[in-house]
């Protein structure tokens, strides 16, 4: 049976990658999503998803996006934040452009939908709010400072928000993402002297013996948006194949 | 030789002092420094004495796997001082297997060692150390109690009781003034170290690209350890407890560092 059944979704980010397939886990399950991103309508979504243009990071453009879910579905009952970029930077190395453009998806964008949404999913009763995090928020990845420090903001906006709004019915957990193999990810090997051996480097520090996919992070937000998860609120997740369990430093592999 | 104005800067002046595994890689530099810093310090370990240089460390045998050896030890700090001011449990051994690997026997080694001696030692010294009206207790936990190194299962194992044991103490004996904090080592340079490596083939290399992977490209010494066992033995570190200060060079701050 469809866990999800009659659920109304919303998922930010949701053109390709791990938004992709968390759009098309939580149809799989029965859901009726709407998505968003900052580009075109992918145009190949299953039935039941509706798209729209919308860039998180500006308020108007996220009152449209819930002006058009009580349109179309009358209530919400699942938040995905998913939608994120990346700057490889260290601090120096970074401009306020990059701050405003990394900040405005990844931690106001977050905020904003969040402000939005949850006076709607009190008013259904409660709901299901999964915020995409990262180990990089716990753990530091070199030189990717705001990228680093926004995940980090994911993370404690989740506990609070699960705390505040628990007594509404508003579950909210974080995911943290390790290595999934998505565009974001092929690209960072390509910045590698040889991409063939970092790849292989990479895997041999995975005890799981794979990078992860899309598809492990969205079978998680299937389960954190169903009634199975009913009793987790204010946690972070690590979904990473055991990367961050495993010393970095192991001799086998030098 | 110490002048005035040294003896004054000595933090640790008068204090009595137990460290267990005294004459190990970290346990001698932790003796070394609480000498130094005015402490009457006993090195218990189960042999080593031999190498002992400053006058203020007296090596006491000691075997902290043994109850009857922990009763021995305190009875004989308290007849020479009536009471105890700080414990530090540095022994500690490690087995280089997997659980399939590991025998019952090894199982039971390394947690009679690291876990029982942490808790045998601790017991027989607290009421030396409510004789004191405070004190310091410092275990030894592991940055291996957070993150596992492959093939180390049963001392991963340890360190995380270790830490939780240390938390637990904490709570327990916090009203008396009894502090318990761990120090939780990465990478450090001592025998232990080199053991583990050993079976890696090309030491140097090795040691080199462990270097390469800290933030702070160099591995920890026995007497970085010892800074921070001072600090926490010491009054200046008075508010804190049943924390698990890791020390590792940054190590563990960041994401595994792939060879990009």
């Amino acid at each position: 049976m469809a866990r999800l059944e009659n659920k109304i979704a919303v998922v930010t980010g949701g053109s390709r990658g791990i938004g992709r397939a968390i759009v098309k886990a939580l149809v799989e399950e029965g859901a009726k999503v709407l998505t968003c991103g900052r580009g075109n309508d992918p145009a190949d979504f299953p039935s039941g998803v509706v798209w729209q243009t919308a860039d998180v990071s500006i308020p108007e453009a996220v009152e449209e996006l819930s002006r058009t879910v009580t349109e179309r579905f009358g209530r919400v009952d699942i938040l995905v934040n998913n939608a994120g970029i990346q700057i490889e930077k260290t601090v120096p190395d970074s401009s306020v452009e990059d701050w405003e453009n990394l900040m405005g998806i990844n931690a106001k964008g977050v905020f904003l939908m969040c402000r939005e949404f949850i006076p709607m999913l009190a008013e259904g009763g409660g709901g299901s709010i999964i915020n995409i995090g990262s180990i990089s928020g716990n753990h530091a990845d070199p030189a990717m400072a705001l990228y680093n420090a926004s995940k980090a903001f994911v993370h404690g906006l989740t506990r609070s928000m699960a705390v505040d709004h628990g007594h509404q019915g508003i579950r909210c957990n974080a995911i943290c993402p390790g290595w999934i193999m998505t565009e974001m990810a092929d690209a960072a090997f390509e910045m590698a002297k040889n991409p063939q051996a970092a790849k292989a480097d990479a895997l041999a520090r995975h005890p799981s013996g794979r990078f992860g996919r899309p598809e492990d992070i969205a079978n998680a937000v299937v389960w954190l948006a169903s009634n199975d998860s009913d009793f987790m609120t204010g946690q972070t997740l690590t979904i990473d194949g055991g990367l961050v369990s495993a010393s970095p430093l192991q001799p086998t592999l030098f | 030789m110490s002048t005035e104005s040294q003896q004054e800067k000595q933090s640790l002046s008068g204090r009595i002092a137990v460290v267990t595994g005294g004459c190990g890689g970290i346990g001698t530099a932790v003796c070394a420094r609480l000498a130094r810093e005015g402490a009457q310090v006993y090195a218990a370990d189960l042999r080593g004495g031999d190498t002992i240089k400053a006058d203020e460390v007296i090596f006491h045998e000691h075997d902290v796997s043994s109850e009857e050896s922990a009763k021995f030890l305190m009875a004989e700090v308290e007849r020479q001082h009536g009471r105890l001011d700080i414990l530090v449990n540095a022994a500690g051994i490690e087995i280089e297997q997997t659980i399939e690997e590991t025998s019952l026997e090894d199982w039971n080694r390394i947690f009679a060692v690291n876990v029982t001696g942490t808790f045998l030692t601790s017991k027989h010294a607290l009421p030396l150390m409510r004789k004191a009206g405070s004190g310091s207790i410092i275990n030894f936990g592991s940055y291996d109690g957070f993150i596992a190194d492959p093939a180390l299962a049963a001392y991963c194992a340890t360190k995380g009781a270790v830490h939780a044991l240390t938390k637990a103490m904490a709570c327990d004996h916090g009203a008396e003034n009894i502090r318990v904090n761990a120090i939780c080592p990465g990478f450090i340079d001592t025998p232990m170290l080199n053991s583990f490596f050993g079976s890696s083939g090309d030491i140097e290399s090795l040691k080199n690209e462990v270097r390469r992977v800290h933030p702070l490209k160099r591995y920890g010494t026995p007497e970085d350890v010892a800074g921070l066992v001072n600090w926490l033995a010491g009054d200046e570190a008075r508010y804190a407890s049943g924390q698990l200060w890791i020390l590792d060079g940054g190590l563990t701050a960041q994401v595994q560092q792939m060879r990009l």
